[in-house]
């Protein structure tokens, strides 16, 4: 599973990965999960408001920081 | 407390109230810190517990327009989910300090670790009681809005 999380490095961006971590963390599984910060290569993705979230190259959250339980619900969809 | 770097980041949160029990416990006061430091990164917005209590229209209104409430007490007395509940109003997220480890006088100092604590319990959604936030928004937002005013879905301009 790939997980991306794309922001230029604010707060909300970093809460965002603390909860991707944090779920991968509960839900047990084994994830690349990568950080990207360039706001080239954000707007390259198509994302217009960030902190964003994809999971295997879908988006999942764009604007937004889901919770942890949110998360894990996307994980196992 | 924590400085907060102001972005334009999170144009998709729910709109968010919070209630605070601000109590004089030392709990209180880190919940006090803690619900200034959401409202500062945008999690939500403040509101006065002690309004609340009186039954105030305009505060009971808006809470019911909000996307969720979210009720913060430091203590198992529940002093701010009972104001709430009293004017009819029921969280989608309710945190307790006590049972997120930390703990209650005697000494009514804290630490801004404390008030971290607190912040990142309510961005993780420790305190969620319910999915009806969730559903609402894989059912009808879908993250497709752009930020703009129109509150409308703008993904066919995508």
């Amino acid at each position: 599973m790939r997980i991306e999380v794309l922001g230029t490095g604010c707060s909300k961006c970093k809460r965002l990965f603390a909860n991707v971590e944090q779920a991968i963390k509960d839900s047990n599984i084994t994830a690349e999960v990568i950080k990207i910060e360039d706001l080239d290569a954000i707007i390259e993705r198509g994302v217009m408001l960030t902190p964003a979230l994809f999971i295997n190259g879908t988006v999942m959250a764009e604007g937004r920081i889901p919770d942890v339980k949110e998360i894990k619900a996307m994980l196992t969809e | 407390m924590t400085e907060t770097q102001k972005c334009s980041c999170g144009q998709n949160e729910p709109k968010r109230i919070i209630f605070p029990c601000a109590g004089q416990a030392n709990v209180g006061q880190i919940i006090n810190l803690a619900a200034v430091q959401l409202t500062e990164e945008g999690y939500g917005t403040i509101s006065c517990t002690a309004l609340l209590a009186i039954g105030a229209e305009n505060l009971i209104a808006n809470a019911l327009k909000s996307d969720e409430i979210v009720i913060l007490d430091g203590c198992p007395m529940l002093c701010a989910k009972k104001i709430a509940e009293a004017q009819g109003l029921l969280p989608g997220q309710h945190l307790i300090l006590t049972e997120i480890g930390l703990t209650k006088g005697p000494s009514k100092s804290y630490t801004d670790k404390d008030i971290e604590t607190v912040v990142t319990a309510c961005w993780k959604g420790e305190g969620r009681l319910d999915t009806s936030l969730i559903s609402h928004k894989k059912n009808d937002e879908k993250d497709t809005r752009h930020g703009c005013s129109c509150s409308s879905n703008c993904s066919s301009i995508r």
